[in-house]
């Protein structure tokens, strides 16, 4: 008798009732694979005041939704939130889980794994089945592509960036059963989060932006970033950066993109100053047209573009963005 | 006295660590001799140790899991301001992931004995997880906040922190002891100085095998590993590129051109 | 066995130097080019990162470590800015004739501010008459009472103006023969820095004149025995200010070979980069014997000088190669940049003014060979 495999998992995420788009882009993901394993998909959901975001989930793939709702469990509480999900997790046992791989889902996944002793795999650009059905976690790394498998230990768990999987289309005909979940009551308390503090960002945000220009350690200082930023303003464009450049205090980490940071598609990809490594440039998913200015002309920054300059970045913007806005001004008169 | 134990990482230098590729024949690195240096947001984590012992009455112990070159990092916190250094050195060890490089490291803090607070940077940058800090603190049994980029109230057994959020900050409040992971916006690490190498002569490092921390083989390295590496490939770019030359000024002129006729400006 | 790697601790300090070149003197080699003055940012940030301190002994305040690990300080600096890693190299040279010749009074009085960098030293020997020939000088002293006065004028000394206590060499009035040197201190009645010069290399690092007219200087500060002034100030000169250079040069050899594979990597003539092109391949060759070269010349007479041997020859020889290989250096840097080589942003033409500026610097290379004949006909 064949034994039924375990349901896969989504640990949705909320701020402020909103569901994010992470998670409904794994439930898809979990649909997909759901399918193939013949089993179904779970979601797991807490919060505070949550009523409508069921039917999202629901639209979005999942069969079931446990549904945490509680004043307790408004913020992202960690005991709490570890305590009901290892619990669930030891009742229901699922073969895969997936998590978003934000602030919370970055501390969340490995506190659910060690408690759970199995494994975990973060940045992941694709998640498949191998031949034994076993999840494949595919994440770049040496400039190609490393798959990762948790062959014996269950859950087999994962994190995965925004963006890396397409939002589904939501299918409102689609329900399931919601399961209310037990705010836990024997929690050591040693830990609590007091409160959340959030800004509207600036600008254009990065995963939305129709032209992304990216700096890397070619700006060489503050200054060269400064033109780099210039660039990315006079086309209205969505400024984002690689490690290097972050490390470098001249940018936030919020502006990273790449396998730790943030996937962006946008119709036009500019780097400028960056080498083209793996970690950044899987960031950049389905571009229309890439460019890329770099000094060094054996950079692998060139085998990766549509268009490639070789020229110092800080000599090179200042006339690009003379033609630039000459081309604007055209465009305006004519 | 407050006991804080800095966990660091060696990690291939990020300046070359493009030179490690994939051989796409047999499938695994090509690793040529890339130096190994202190991972960068390690730093942070030490000089936040340092900075608290300036402050508050400390000791600092570093912690080390690797080969015994990872020694040469170890001496370098103690060049910094660190008291005591210990490196896991075994290949026993090796081949470890995430899972059983924590569980390791939190053999070692156990068998260090007291602490109060353990310090990680946030991620390295090879492997860059995010799940050492609080896989040990889970193994250890205390809270961790991760992503710590202020620490506000920090004299007692309650400990406010920030810890980032994406366009913000989560203010947690916790007890000691417990694990911070830490980010590069909490401070700006300090150089080496001549006086503190010469310091660190007296400093002792002790080296650490699987005998020495008492586990079983199946739990550490890769035996102790719950997830593998499959598989190894290149990766085969579907672009081609058109290298746009000339002088500066047609250079951009023609870049502009083709931006144009694509219709993405 | 002879051993010729540094120690688990030098590469230490190599890495403790490099971070501090790169974090301290970098952001300031531009501000220091178009002004030709020293930089303070930089001269504190030297102070605060204990290198006034290396080669002063602990119970005078210092750190004790040695020449090895000074000449490693300025090698570091070097790479980044000649003209910074010449300035610190100077502080030492105002700190050994002290230290080798000083009496225990003036040890106690002046190591340990110089240690701490709240006093900048230098010494001074050239005037217009000799640098080469300084038994031609004519900065003068006669004994008045217990005191001295001194008149005179001293030209190319660096530091002039940034430091405060000068070792400075005059002949006696009343004996032609007899040289002594003296502990000037700034704020001496009749003692200032006069002329500044503006070089057209090391620029950052304060050239200028000393002028001392009817200069009185108490007793205590004549610096070792009366009329044995000669031997002190060489003899200072000799090794620290010859090993300063082999610090200079190698940090500039250095920076040309960083600057020249960097460039030829980058550019792309006959469709591939230069690097590919043997006529490239044999300048870097040749850079790169060069250097290894003149680190075995001049780390084995810094060896030689910790453990306290004579070593003046062995610098000799050390400052002499690595003086000449930088300015060789530097041009075969300028050559494989081509046409980038005389633009302003590329650092290769700093380089080519800076090289240039080492030569006369602590003896020219014509001196060099003097000695190193002597050496071998001895």
């Amino acid at each position: 008798m064949q034994k039924q495999t375990g349901p896969v998992w989504v640990i949705a995420e909320q701020i402020d009732c909103q569901v994010l788009a992470v998670s409904l882009q794994l439930i898809g993901q979990a649909r997909k694979l759901a399918m193939e394993l013949e089993t179904s998909v779970e979601v797991v959901l807490l919060g505070d005041q949550l009523d409508e975001q069921t039917r999202q989930l629901f639209a979005a793939g999942a069969d079931k939704v446990y549904l945490g709702n509680a004043p307790e469990l408004a913020l992202y509480q960690p005991e709490m939130y570890v305590e009901i999900i290892t619990k669930l997790a030891k009742e229901r046992r699922p073969e895969i889980m997936l998590i978003g791989s934000t602030s919370m889902g970055c501390e969340l996944a490995p506190l659910v794994a060690a408690r759970l002793a199995t494994g975990l795999t973060a940045h992941c650009i694709d998640l498949v089945l191998d031949e034994n059905k076993i999840l494949e976690n595919k994440i770049p790394a040496y400039g190609g592509l490393m798959s990762i498998i948790c062959p014996d230990k269950r859950p087999q768990m994962a994190t995965i960036a925004s963006g890396v999987f397409p939002t589904p289309h939501p299918d409102d005909s689609r329900t399931g059963e919601i399961v209310p979940l037990e705010v836990p009551d024997d929690i050591p308390g040693l830990i609590q989060t007091l409160q959340v503090v959030r800004e509207e960002p600036e600008g254009v945000s990065l995963e939305s932006a129709p032209i992304v220009v990216a700096g890397g350690a070619g700006a060489g200082d503050l200054e060269g970033w400064r033109k780099i930023a210039d660039l990315s303003q006079v086309l209205n464009a969505a400024l984002g950066s690689t490690r290097p450049a972050v490390d470098a205090g001249w940018t936030e980490l919020e502006t990273m993109i790449g396998q730790s940071g943030k996937i962006v598609s946008p119709k036009l990809y500019i780097g400028v100053g960056l080498s083209g490594e793996l970690q950044h440039m899987v960031g950049v998913v389905g571009a229309k047209v890439m460019v890329a200015i770099n000094s060094d002309a054996k950079s692998p920054v060139f085998e990766q573009v549509d268009y490639g300059i070789v020229d110092d970045c800080r000599e090179f913007i200042p006339t690009l963005i003379e033609k630039i806005k000459a081309y604007q001004e055209k465009l305006v008169t004519c | 006295m407050l006991k804080i134990v800095v966990c660091v990482k060696a990690v291939p230098d990020p300046k070359e660590a493009h030179k490690i590729k994939i051989d796409p024949v047999t499938k695994t690195l090509i690793r040529s001799s890339v130096p190994l240096v202190l991972n960068l947001i390690d730093k942070n984590a030490m000089e936040a140790a340092l900075q608290l012992k300036e402050q508050l009455d400390a000791h600092i112990t570093v912690l080390s899991m690797g080969p015994p070159p990872a020694g040469n990092i170890v001496k370098e916190c103690l060049a910094l301001g660190a008291d005591r250094g210990y490196l896991l050195a075994d290949q026993a060890f090796g081949g470890a992931d995430a899972y059983a490089t924590a569980y390791t490291l939190a053999k070692g803090i156990e068998q260090i004995g007291a602490y109060d607070v353990i310090l990680c940077g946030m991620a390295s940058s090879d492997g860059s997880t995010e799940w050492v800090g609080p896989e040990i603190a889970t193994f250890l049994k205390i809270p961790v906040v991760t992503r710590v980029k202020e620490l506000v109230e920090y004299d007692g057994q309650w400990w406010k922190v920030k810890a980032d959020v994406e366009n913000g900050y989560r203010l947690v409040q916790v007890k000691l002891p417990a694990v911070f992971t830490v980010t590069r916006e909490l401070n700006t690490p300090r150089t080496l100085s001549f006086s503190g190498i010469i310091k660190a002569r007296k400093k002792e490092i002790t080296s650490w095998g699987i005998n020495q921390l008492g586990v079983p083989e199946e739990t550490v390295g890769q035996k102790g590993s719950p997830t593998i590496v499959s598989n190894l490939a290149a990766i085969e770019s579907k672009r081609e590129v058109e290298i746009i030359t000339g002088t500066r000024e047609e250079k951009a002129e023609r870049l502009v051109q083709k931006l144009a006729d694509t219709g993405v400006i | 066995m002879i051993d010729f790697t540094l120690t688990e601790e030098q590469e230490m300090f190599r890495k403790a130097a490099r971070e501090f070149a790169e974090t301290k003197v970098a952001p300031k080699v531009k501000e220091m080019e178009e002004t030709g003055k020293a930089s303070q940012a930089v001269i504190k940030a030297m102070v605060e990162a204990e290198m006034t301190a290396l080669t002063i002994p602990e119970e005078y305040g210092g750190l004790g470590l040695g020449y090895t690990a000074r000449l490693i300080a300025v090698e570091e600096v070097s790479k980044i800015s000649v003209a910074a890693g010449m300035m610190l190299q100077v502080f030492g040279l105002g700190i050994e004739p002290i230290l080798k010749f000083g009496s225990e009074e003036q040890k106690k009085k002046y190591l340990p501010e110089l240690a701490k960098g709240e006093r900048l030293g230098g010494t001074a020997v050239t005037e217009t008459t000799g640098g080469s020939d300084p038994a031609g000088l004519r900065s003068s002293y006669i004994k008045d009472g217990n005191d001295y006065i001194l008149n005179g004028r001293k030209c190319f000394i660096t530091n002039s103006h940034i430091a405060d206590t000068i070792i400075i060499l005059a002949r006696d009035e009343e004996d032609p023969k007899a040289f002594s040197t003296f502990i000037m201190e700034k704020g001496m009645e009749g003692f200032k820095a006069t002329h500044e010069e503006n070089k057209v290399g090391m620029r950052g690092c304060n050239t200028g004149e000393l002028a001392y007219e009817n200069c009185r200087v108490p007793q205590e500060n004549l610096l070792g025995a009366e009329g044995k002034g000669m031997r002190v100030a060489l003899g200072a000169i000799g090794d620290v200010g010859r090993g300063g250079m082999v610090g200079c040069a190698l940090g500039l050899q250095a920076a040309c070979l960083e600057a020249s594979v960097k460039f030829a990597n980058e550019r792309i003539l006959y469709g591939k980069p230069i690097s590919s092109l043997q006529t490239i391949q044999n300048k870097l060759a040749d850079m790169k014997i060069d250097l290894e070269a003149g680190c075995l010349l001049g780390y084995r007479a810094a060896a030689m000088q910790d453990k306290g041997e004579r070593c003046s020859n062995e610098f000799a020889a050390a400052k002499y190669f690595t003086t000449e290989a930088a300015q060789r250096a530097a041009k075969m840097a300028i050559d494989i940049h081509g046409g980038y080589g005389c633009m302003e942003e590329y650092a290769v033409s700093r380089y080519l003014r800076d090289a240039f500026v080492l030569g006369p610097s602590a003896g020219t290379s014509d001196i060099m060979k003097v000695i190193i004949a002597r050496w071998v006909l001895s």
